[in-house]
């Protein structure tokens, strides 16, 4: 028993180590510097081994610290007008019983069960309970402190704290338990991450009742709770005889992390990706196109990706109109809000840079275009002409800026025109600064993704995204969106820098594209 | 024509996937390319074609008369043993999408269904999504696509290991009648199709390519002969 502990532990190790190197050997800089032979550095195992261990005694603690101290007892605090213990037991009891189903560890798909029962065929009945029995261990003894420290603190009693922890891994087993008897009634396997609409259900019921009834007075009275928590102890001991005694475990795994079986195979998992980008394409075979060459590729490619395109950017654009719309109707019916809206489109500027990041749909288009077009046709050496790279880069810029620019446009004017309701400006100018840098904001992702798309050209054959540099670049133009929306300036000045930037970059990314695409829009190997 | 190899090298950190090699094709012929896996098979035809780039040396297309040119993207066609069709596309308009940017190159084109009937592709296929063809029919447009330009070097990276016995058949007459004039590169694990198919057996061994010479050995003793060398280069 005390081995296959030892396996399990090991073999998480293995994996999460192996996980973190090989995500350093995808940093450009840093996988030059690191040796092919990292993974069997033993320093660095044993090394990790201590961090693991570490790191299983601190989550046994930290999490259940959080959890009391937040959904328990920080959310309890709110409820002023009811006894401290009775509020204490009542959400505990409520949070309890979800937690006992929600969170069973018995039915969670990890992939250290895939690797250890399915790959590596380790008795399932005895890895299972070994680390069913471990994880049970770890919840009474990661919870003790805290019932004692924040069960004290509400006036629970003494030897009531010291039995909580019991009562709440009692009731664990016993769901467990139910479980595992409706897998033998029924021969349905239960799946804590793909919980039914009812069991969502049940969850929003019960936590409505934990935290709703206290705002108003009512809570389940103390010394009913407390006999309930008590009678999870013997319900607990039930369970944990059904868990030992229960045989078929390697069947109830099996089916547990079939949906694993793909998502550890990297190859499936593109083939995966592939499929659903395929089903993207429209089988509506009255598209054509009378066009020629390469405006007649792009025509047929729009056309037959229609649905994530124009009617995605579609949408989006009716639901700004209608928002702006909304807006405009609330200033009607509140003229008071009218200075402080009037102020916040005068100041607030930056924030729609996220905006504008968010609604682009370069990522998509340029997914599309891997995944449907370029990932076949970069292996044709016709193709990689590079004045064929060129002329097809002009044409999809020109598409994705038609796209992009839809929204913005009516973000713009919706802008300008609440900016005209609720009291105008001195400055007539801003108005045309306004819906320009908000067109100039979607031109500059337009451009963006496309430029960083053929410059670091990211997949391989494979269709697997090869190129940390383009992760990179992709974490980076995230950060900068989110900390411009930080920022607070007039339109004037914001707007004008960012039609200036937008200008430069535009033509720093076309001398860079028709300088270096040629060399880099290639298949990576 | 020959295509000349000078002093390729390929390294992946610390490991050396093409040595210093040296060796000059002759057009007219299919060569039979043979290594063990990871020898560098797929390396070699990706420096080949440009998706890599070679750490050292060049290679160059050396006419009749002496004079050296640089090998340009419509010198080569590349099958790959996966074939990669763009799926939104048909069948006809991929091939219409073809000619039209490759006017210029593609002589004497003929029609669409000409080319289509050249590849035995039956005429209720010709307008489907290319997402629905077979794999075998993917495999004859990608072969199809490859050969209108009139490349003079074609690379094979193991085409016909996954197509149905017919449709092999074809390819391999198709491969046979495009040889006049041209240096055709066949990848493969499978021996016999290499003796079948190919005038010239290469390996991949070490890094570095080698004849092997068949002189007057029957076909038993050639076949060991190989073995024999790719098995040495398995034993270091």
């Amino acid at each position: 028993m005390n081995k296959t502990l030892q396996i399990s532990f090991s073999l998480k190790n293995t994996y999460r180590v192996n996980g973190i190197l090989f995500s350093l050997k995808q940093i450009p800089f840093l996988k030059r510097l690191l040796p092919v032979t990292l993974y069997k550095v033993k320093g660095l195992k044993s090394f990790a081994n201590v961090l693991s261990v570490l790191w299983e005694i601190v989550s046994a603690f930290l999490g259940k610290y959080l959890y009391f101290v937040t959904m328990v007892s920080g959310i309890g605090s709110l409820f002023k007008e009811l006894p401290q213990t009775t509020v204490f037991l009542h959400i505990l009891l409520l949070l309890t019983v979800v937690g006992s189903f929600a969170n069973t560890h018995l039915f969670n798909p990890t992939k250290d069960k895939y690797y250890a029962m399915i790959l590596m065929r380790m008795d399932a009945r005895e890895y299972t309970l070994v680390n069913y029995c471990f994880s049970m261990l770890k919840v009474v003894v990661g919870s003790l402190p805290f019932t004692i420290l924040f069960g004290r603190n509400r006036g629970v009693p003494w030897w009531f704290c010291l039995l909580l922890p019991f009562c709440i891994a009692g009731l664990k087993l016993f769901a467990a338990a139910v479980t595992l008897w409706d897998y033998e009634q029924r021969g349905f396997g239960y799946n804590e991450n793909k919980l039914s609409k009812y069991m969502w259900g049940g969850i929003a019921l019960l936590l409505a009742v934990a935290y709703v009834p206290p705002a108003f007075g009512l809570a389940v009275p103390e010394i009913v709770s407390m006999l309930l928590f008590l009678v999870c102890i013997p319900l607990g001991a039930i369970g944990l005889i059904k868990v030992l005694t229960f045989r078929d475990y390697y069947a109830i795994n099996k089916e547990l992390l079939a949906g694993l079986t793909h998502q550890t195979d990297s190859t499936t998992l593109t083939q995966l990706a592939k499929q659903v980008n395929e089903k993207k394409i429209s089988t509506d075979t009255s598209i054509t196109s009378d066009r020629k060459g390469f405006e007649y590729l792009n025509e047929l490619f729009i056309k037959r990706h229609q649905k994530i395109l124009w009617n995605a950017t579609k949408r989006i654009s009716y639901v700004c109109a209608f928002l702006v719309a909304a807006v405009l109707a609330g200033i009607y019916l509140l003229p008071e809000a009218k200075s402080a809206v009037n102020k916040i489109v005068l100041t607030w500027l930056p924030y729609f840079a996220f905006i504008m990041y968010a609604l682009n749909r370069g990522t998509n288009f340029t997914q599309a275009l891997f995944m449907n077009c370029d990932h076949s046709l970069l292996t044709y050496s016709f193709y990689k002409q590079p004045s064929f790279i060129l002329r097809l880069f002009q044409i999809r810029l020109r598409e994705i800026m038609k796209i992009n620019a839809v929204p913005a446009l009516v973000i713009g004017v919706g802008l300008a025109l609440i900016l005209l309701a609720t009291g105008g400006t001195d400055n007539p100018l801003n108005y045309v600064v306004l819906i320009v840098s908000i067109l100039c904001m979607s031109l500059f992702f337009s451009i963006h993704y496309l430029t960083i798309y053929y410059l670091f050209q990211p997949y391989n054959a494979g269709t697997e995204l090869k190129s940390g540099t383009y992760q990179i670049v992709l974490t980076i133009t995230y950060a900068v969106c989110f900390a411009l929306m930080q920022l607070r300036m007039p339109i004037m000045i914001f707007g004008v820098m960012t039609i200036g930037f937008c200008v430069l970059y535009s033509i720093a990314a076309s001398i860079l594209v028709y300088r270096l695409a040629p060399k880099t829009f290639r298949l990576r190997s | 024509m020959k295509f000349v190899l000078e002093h390729l090298s390929k390294s992946f950190e610390k490991k050396k996937v093409l040595r210093d090699l040296n060796f000059t094709f002759e057009a007219g012929k299919i060569y039979g390319l043979l290594g063990r896996n990871g020898a560098g098979k797929t390396t070699l035809f990706n420096c080949l074609n440009r998706d890599l780039k070679a750490d050292k040396g060049k290679f160059y297309i050396e006419a009749e008369n002496g004079v050296r040119r640089e090998v340009v993207a419509a010198d080569m066609g590349y099958v790959l043993s996966v074939p990669t069709v763009p799926e939104f596309l048909t069948g006809r308009e991929f091939l219409k999408f073809f000619m039209d940017i490759n006017e210029m190159s593609v002589k004497n084109p003929k029609s669409i269904d000409e080319y289509f009937d050249d590849m035995s592709i039956e005429p209720e296929d010709r307008d489907k999504l290319l997402k629905d063809y077979s794999h075998g029919m993917k495999n004859k447009m990608q072969m199809l696509i490859n050969i209108i330009a009139q490349p003079c070097i074609l690379l094979l990276d193991e085409p016909l290991t996954s197509l149905d016995v017919v449709v092999a058949e074809e390819m391999k007459q198709l491969l046979r009648s495009l040889k006049p004039d041209r240096i055709i590169i066949f990848s493969t694990h499978i021996l016999d199709l290499a003796l079948d198919l190919c005038d010239e057996i290469v390996l991949l061994n070490h890094g570095e390519l080698e004849v092997v010479e068949k002189t007057d050995l029957d076909s038993r003793e050639f076949k060991d002969k190989i073995l024999a060398a790719l098995r040495e280069d398995g034993n270091e």
